[in-house]
């Protein structure tokens, strides 16, 4: 055989090809999905929401990367997942909340929730959340006593929720357009219900997260609060139940992977999310629905679609 | 015209441009010479004539007395100057003829047969005297296909020209250039059979549309042949997807086509039983892509089976040596990464490809980040990051009842996967590990311990 120079050849398993698509462009596009509603969050709630945002964002990335370090792992933040869990852990937070707390909250969300249990893919619980849940129990009055009014300084004590939970609250159109373009007390993100949707529109679109577990848990949260004789979209459109189910319940690695997963992942947040405002002690429960769950999506990844060639739907299970 | 597609697939680029417009050129490779693997498809052969015979093109020279087997024939008259291992497709060493030519024109083909007067048996007979076996890749002998499990009854026949593995031109070219032989082909199956025809197109390949629709009207077979036009995505034209997008039917895990009335038929298998009937010939040349951008004159061509690529270079095809840092036996999707050219065209080789850094995906495995784009992509409705997360600690029982098995190796997953985990490659690992631990135990031998068992 001649000698054709052939001397770079590589050999591994098919397919050799690849859509080229890494995590940190899906990372980016959620990013870019969030922007819109961080500017929307900072015009409302001015320099104070700015300054949580840019404080969450660069510890987290610092956090992530210094823990990296510390604890000899190769450091993996050009996949700007911190950046994210940083954005998506201020954007949860109350206008108020002392920056001290917000450096604490994304410490324990980056290190204790994803670092230690093995980075990115690996995580149980939702970074964000489980920094957002820590501060929630260890600061309780920096964390839902005392809310801002957009565009003023006046401190309300309670949001709509609490209102709704004592039975003051009932929705009228006005009401409902004022909480749909997200002219209300809340915290920093998750007020402006039209950004959030164009977002999830966004990140349809860009196949960058599935449907099913967004639209089952406000499904599920709007029927069961109309079964209760509740205000249905009035109990969609308050608290963080839009930002939540479009930005927590699709998480990668603390969601289910599978379609029918996702399904009954999404609805089992938006149940617990419900009965947690009907019932529970706090006015808003979207947290700790996402973190409950959380446990159970590998429970859940059992719950496949159809194989090709079965007859029923999981009967080979 | 209604467009037929699957559930999930990919869309690949095509880049079917390098080589869709060059006619297909008949090559002799260069040192008269060709390595016939001596089995491919089927049950092992062995061969029937001994080094320093002479040898008529056309000739047998490998068969097993199995049923599911093909012989394989001389594809250029001269002598057998070797019998012995040499490298194939798959960078396994198999036993090969090897065939030193003389020149010379005689051929030693069967006696032409009319497939439409013939009886049923003779017919499958002549099939597999002339060695033809599936030439989409798999190499399954086609007149197994043809005898169809009693109680199964084939109603359709399916041409499959969806060709959806990118750079690959050859079924495009065959059915461009010789329309009338593939619809003698399929006519034949379809006679065969008992079942209607369809022809399946990819929606890239419409021009062809016109041209097949005159040639159906004029063997006047417009009553049982039916165009079907499928969507350009991946993989369109893998056997099971082509079946449920035509005719939304299901083949049964662990089944064939025929248990749901089908067979579905490569463009260049149906060439090989025309001319097999109506030439008496058996399957000894190839048509196939030569490609990739490593490769400056990529070209359709035919080759005896047998032809050592690097025999081609730099006669037939010049490339880029420096540049090529992937050389595939097949497409880019399903197809072996070589360790060298020296390697020869068998039967169900559809192309070689010359890939440079552009365009093949060399970026490192990181951990799956549970995105379930593989779930969303699989054809067969699997859960390949879940496969994988249970074959890495060898559950190989769970893995099976999740469709270890049904895995078409298609690679859709780990295309879309972002965190380029090699599934594909564990899947396969994983099907090798079951598969042994199903054979059989010998019971005379001690038990040997199974590498990366179950233990």
């Amino acid at each position: 055989m001649a000698d054709l120079g052939l001397t770079n050849l590589k050999v591994n398993s098919s397919p050799h090809f690849s859509n080229g698509e890494r995590p940190c462009d899906l990372m980016r596009l959620v990013i870019i999905a969030l922007l819109p509603i961080t500017v929307y969050g900072v015009i409302l709630f001015g320099m104070s929401a700015l300054v949580q945002i840019l404080v969450s964002v660069v510890c987290a990335v610092a956090f992530e990367a210094l823990f990296q370090f510390l604890t000899k792992q190769k450091i993996t933040i050009s996949d700007c997942s911190a950046v994210v869990t940083g954005l998506i852990f201020a954007l949860t937070l109350p206008p108020t909340c002392p920056i001290w707390q917000t450096i604490l909250g994304i410490l324990f969300g980056i290190v204790l929730a994803k670092g230690f249990f093995g980075g990115l893919g690996s995580n149980v619980y939702n970074p964000a959340l489980a920094g957002r849940a820590f501060l929630f129990v260890s600061f309780p009055s920096s964390m839902g006593a005392s809310w801002l009014k957009p565009g003023t300084d006046a401190i309300s004590s309670a949001t709509i929720l609490s209102e709704i939970k004592e039975g003051a609250a009932a929705g009228n159109a006005t009401t409902y357009l004022q909480y749909f373009f997200g002219n209300r007390a809340g915290c920093i993100g998750e007020t402006g219900i039209i950004l959030i949707l164009i977002a999830f529109v966004f990140l349809l679109i860009t196949k960058v997260i599935d449907w099913r577990a967004t639209i089952a848990m406000l499904a599920t949260v709007a029927i069961a609060t109309a079964i209760a004789g509740g205000d249905a979209l009035l109990a969609v459109l308050t608290g963080g139940l839009v930002f939540g189910a479009v930005f927590m319940v699709t998480d990668y690695a603390t969601s289910p992977v599978t379609k029918p997963g996702r399904l009954v992942f999404g609805a089992a947040c938006g149940l617990i999310t419900f009965l947690i405002r009907k019932f529970g002690g706090y006015p808003e429960g979207v947290m700790f629905s996402i973190l409950i769950m959380n446990s159970f999506k590998a429970f859940l990844d059992n719950l496949s679609g159809r194989k090709y060639g079965y007859k029923k739907a999981g009967a080979k299970k | 015209m209604k467009t037929y597609t699957f559930k999930g697939g990919v869309y690949p680029q095509e880049r079917k441009e390098l080589s869709r417009d060059v006619p297909i050129s008949e090559v002799i490779p260069s040192s008269k010479t060709v390595t016939i693997p001596v089995t491919m498809g089927g049950a092992t052969n062995v061969p029937v004539v001994k080094v320093g015979d002479k040898v008529v093109k056309g000739q047998l020279i490998a068969d097993s007395d199995q049923f599911v087997s093909a012989p394989v024939h001389a594809s250029i008259s001269g002598t057998v100057k070797e019998i012995g291992l040499h490298l194939v497709t798959g960078n396994s060493k198999v036993s090969c003829i090897t065939i030193e030519g003389d020149g010379s024109d005689s051929t030693a083909y069967m006696e032409p047969l009319d497939p439409f007067t013939c009886d049923k048996n003779d017919a499958i007979k002549r099939i597999r005297d002339a060695g033809i076996v599936g030439m989409g890749g798999a190499a399954f002998p086609t007149h197994v296909k043809m005898a169809p499990p009693p109680g199964s009854k084939i109603d359709y026949v399916i041409l499959n020209a969806a060709e959806c593995e990118p750079y690959l031109t050859i079924d495009y070219r065959v059915l461009k250039e010789t329309p009338h032989k593939v619809i003698d082909g399929l006519s034949i199956i379809m006679k065969i059979t008992g079942g209607k025809g369809i022809i399946a197109l990819e929606n890239n390949k419409l021009d062809l549309l016109e041209t097949l629709k005159a040639q159906i009207i004029k063997e006047n077979r417009s009553k049982d042949i039916e165009i079907r036009v499928v969507k350009t995505k991946y993989p369109q034209g893998g056997e099971k997807n082509l079946i449920k997008a035509c005719l939304n039917r299901e083949v049964p895990t662990g089944g064939l086509p025929a248990n749901v009335g089908c067979i579905v038929s490569n463009v260049g298998t149906a060439c090989a039983i025309a001319d097999a009937f109506r030439l008496g010939k058996p399957l000894i040349e190839r048509p196939l892509t030569i490609s990739g951008g490593g490769c400056e004159t990529p070209k359709n061509i035919v080759v005896p089976v047998g032809t050592i690529v690097s025999d081609l270079i730099p006669e037939a095809v010049s490339i880029k040596a420096d540049k090529v840092v992937k050389l595939l036996s097949g497409g880019p999707m399903m197809g072996y990464a070589m360790v060298s050219a020296d390697f020869p065209i068998a039967k169900g080789t559809s192309g070689v490809l010359f890939l440079t850094a552009d365009e093949v995906n060399m970026d490192a495995e990181i951990p799956c980040i549970g995105c379930g784009k593989c779930i969303e992509s699989c054809p067969m409705g699997l859960s390949p990051t879940l496969l994988v997360n249970v074959l890495k600690v060898r559950n190989t029982d769970k893995a099976k009842k999740m469709g270890l098995m049904d895995c078409i190796e298609c690679g859709s997953c780990a295309y879309v996967c972002p965190a380029n985990v090699p599934i594909v490659q564990k899947i396969r690992l994983g099907k090798a590990i079951l598969k042994r631990q199903m054979a059989p135990k010998p019971a005379a031998k001690p038990a040997v311990k199974p590498v990366g068992g179950n233990a």
